[in-house]
């Protein structure tokens, strides 16, 4: 049995509809520069835009000062309250996302959430689950991001976990995927070999409801990455992920590649970095120096 | 004075720090710790059935702390017909952004364990909440109110918080963390040494605070670069400032066995000022600097030696169960 015999009927009418309501609400962007981060190189300006809800959301978005166009970098919000604002290697190169999606400080007003329990809110019913809405925050974003007159709309790439995958999936436009960290990638079965969070919350949940499986797992397959990638057209890399992506990139049309981690964090990142920034057409910033 | 990291420099070992003691560093600190030993702990402790398991209870805790805050945190520990108490007490503090963790898997271990949540972090924000960015630089212009100040206090507090418990064995207590977790494991360690039995940092942050600025570009010491950049002026009560909160000047202070691990290429936590704090430490030190790692520390390989180490200074009843590794 593979993920995607677990695609839900109405998979397609889900998403339209998120769609839909995205649609009826104009992102009415505002830009605030902010003074601290910029420097010689971009402008970091305080996002706000408009998602479903509505939902006001909140991003980082830093533009090279040097004239032109640029490629385009959309880093996809992480598991945890706080996304951090873009590195000055980025900003140099790209004209930089920082999404914080609903909850995440910066966009926690009116609904800040929990670590733990976010995971789970709502779970249980697909229409109420609060991914429903971070998807459709993350689309936005990348709307946002791809509408901007400084970004090279044929360079754009996105990096981060499902979220980056699916946004990817949904919002054609990215020509660069770089996912690591997968969440949702298997959860249910996953989720019966480890009591690491964020996983655990599931478990958590399941203890206190466990009548509740099959309404999990119903809600969760609407989040699983497997029955996204089918339209995902960017050449995407895995960063690690061992052999559980391996359906995952068989199930995507475009091109797909796994980078096999080292664990030394220098060696790893210079890797991706340089990964993305060949994707993009531009240079390589990389972190590990040499010992004079 | 921003500065882009070079593709070549010296050997960290090498690296001459410029952290400079403050004379009157422990006359500052005794002032603190006195203002908050006088404060009534008022410690809380609702339990979670829905986080709880078999094999551990965990807690929702809360205690109060410098400048009338209350201060939340987690607490697991075994349950009674799965390991029998007493238990060593673990403080596991948590990193600059990252949420403080739910240590129900070291609670497996058969540890007493809290999930510290300083002030600023969510739960313990109500008000107090600079933000990220914005903690490191909160106030860098005075000692007395620095963020930091109440932060380390904080951490110190739940020390407290579990010799308050009659669960715990107060001849047992470590401390763990990385990164600004690491930090913390070593003002913790060190204010504190009258109930620390060991403490195991991982790339640790907030030790050379100006060295790290000319040496990375990376958050959150890129704070203070974009601070000094709008603020130039200011640069001299920073550098006060921030001498009185260096893990280096603390290090002196620690007693208890420690354990400090680094990434030779770390750009957040830059290896030289991991080197100047093993400088500083007079205490017994275990030390590992992983060649090519970053800010993870060579966190892959030396995670074992972490709970080795722990276990050896705390022995859990349960050791072969392995824990979530901590992150900054």
């Amino acid at each position: 049995m593979t993920e995607r015999s677990t695609r839900p009927a109405d998979f397609d009418a889900y998403w339209a509809a998120v769609d839909d309501e995205l649609a009826r609400y104009p992102a009415a962007p505002t830009l605030e520069a902010l003074a601290l981060p910029s420097d010689e190189y971009s402008t970091v300006y305080a996002a706000k835009i408009t998602s479903i809800g509505p939902y006001r959301i909140f991003g980082y978005l830093s533009i090279p000062k040097a004239e032109g166009k640029h490629p385009g970098l959309l880093i996809a919000p992480g598991y945890g309250s706080v996304n951090h604002l873009p590195h000055l290697d980025d900003r140099q190169r790209y004209v930089t996302l920082v999404l914080m999606h609903r909850g995440q400080r910066l966009a926690d007003q009116p609904f800040a959430a929990a670590y733990p329990g976010l995971l789970t809110l709502g779970i249980d019913d697909p229409a109420a689950y609060v991914y429903r809405g971070i998807v459709a925050d993350c689309l936005r974003g990348a709307e946002f991001l791809l509408s901007r007159p400084e970004v090279d709309t044929s360079r754009v790439g996105i990096s981060g976990g499902d979220l980056a995958l699916i946004t990817a999936a949904r919002r054609p436009g990215f020509s660069a995927v770089q996912a690591s960290g997968l969440l949702f990638h298997r959860l249910m079965a996953v989720r019966e070999r480890t009591d690491a969070y964020p996983v655990e919350e599931v478990n958590d949940y399941l203890r206190a409801h466990p009548d509740k499986v099959g309404a999990v797992a119903r809600t969760l397959s609407y989040f699983e990455p497997a029955n996204h990638v089918s339209t995902l057209n960017a050449t995407t890399l895995f960063n690690g992920g061992g052999a559980g992506v391996k359906s995952l990139m068989d199930a995507i049309p475009g091109t797909a590649e796994q980078y096999e981690l080292t664990h030394e964090g220098g060696t790893d990142h210079d890797w991706a970095d340089a990964w993305m920034a060949k994707q993009l057409g531009s240079i390589p910033k990389p972190h590990l120096w040499e010992v004079a | 004075m921003t500065q882009t990291t070079t593709r070549t420099r010296g050997r960290a070992d090498q690296f001459g720090t410029s952290v400079v003691r403050p004379p009157d560093f422990d006359e500052f600190w005794a002032a603190i710790m006195a203002e908050a030993n006088a404060i009534p702990l008022n410690p809380s402790m609702e339990h979670v059935p829905m986080r709880s398991t078999d094999e551990v209870d965990v807690y929702e805790i809360g205690y109060d702390s410098l400048d009338g805050l209350r201060i939340a945190g987690w607490y697991c520990r075994p349950k009674e017909r799965y390991l029998a108490p007493p238990y060593p007490a673990l403080l596991i503090v948590p990193g600059y952004v990252s949420e403080p963790t739910l240590p129900k898997s070291w609670a497996k271990m058969g540890y007493a364990a809290v999930g510290v949540a300083p002030r600023g972090k969510l739960r313990s924000n109500r008000h107090f909440n600079p933000g990220y960015p914005g903690l490191l630089v909160n106030n860098i212009v005075d000692r007395h109110t620095y963020s930091y100040r109440g932060f380390y206090v904080d951490a110190c507090r739940a020390v407290d918080f579990v010799l308050t418990r009659p669960e715990v064995d107060p001849k047992r207590v470590g401390v763990h963390g990385s990164s600004q977790g690491g930090a913390l494991t070593i003002t913790t360690s060190a204010l504190r040494r009258d109930a620390i039995t060991c403490g195991a940092a991982g790339a640790p942050y907030l030790c050379g605070f100006m060295d790290a600025t000319s040496l990375t570009n990376s958050w959150p010491y890129q704070e203070m670069n974009d601070y000094l950049r709008l603020y130039p002026d200011r640069e001299a009560q920073m550098r006060e400032t921030v001498a009185y909160f260096d893990g280096v000047n603390f290090a002196p202070l620690i007693t208890a066995p420690m354990m400090v691990y680094i990434g030779l290429n770390d750009d957040v936590c830059p290896p030289e000022t991991g080197y100047a704090l093993k400088n500083a430490m007079t205490c017994p030190l275990e030390f590992y600097a992983q060649p090519r790692s970053a800010h993870d520390a060579g966190r892959h390989w030396v995670m074992p030696k972490v709970e080795a180490f722990l276990a050896k200074h705390l022995k859990p009843a349960a050791t072969s169960r392995h824990a979530e590794p901590t992150v900054g």
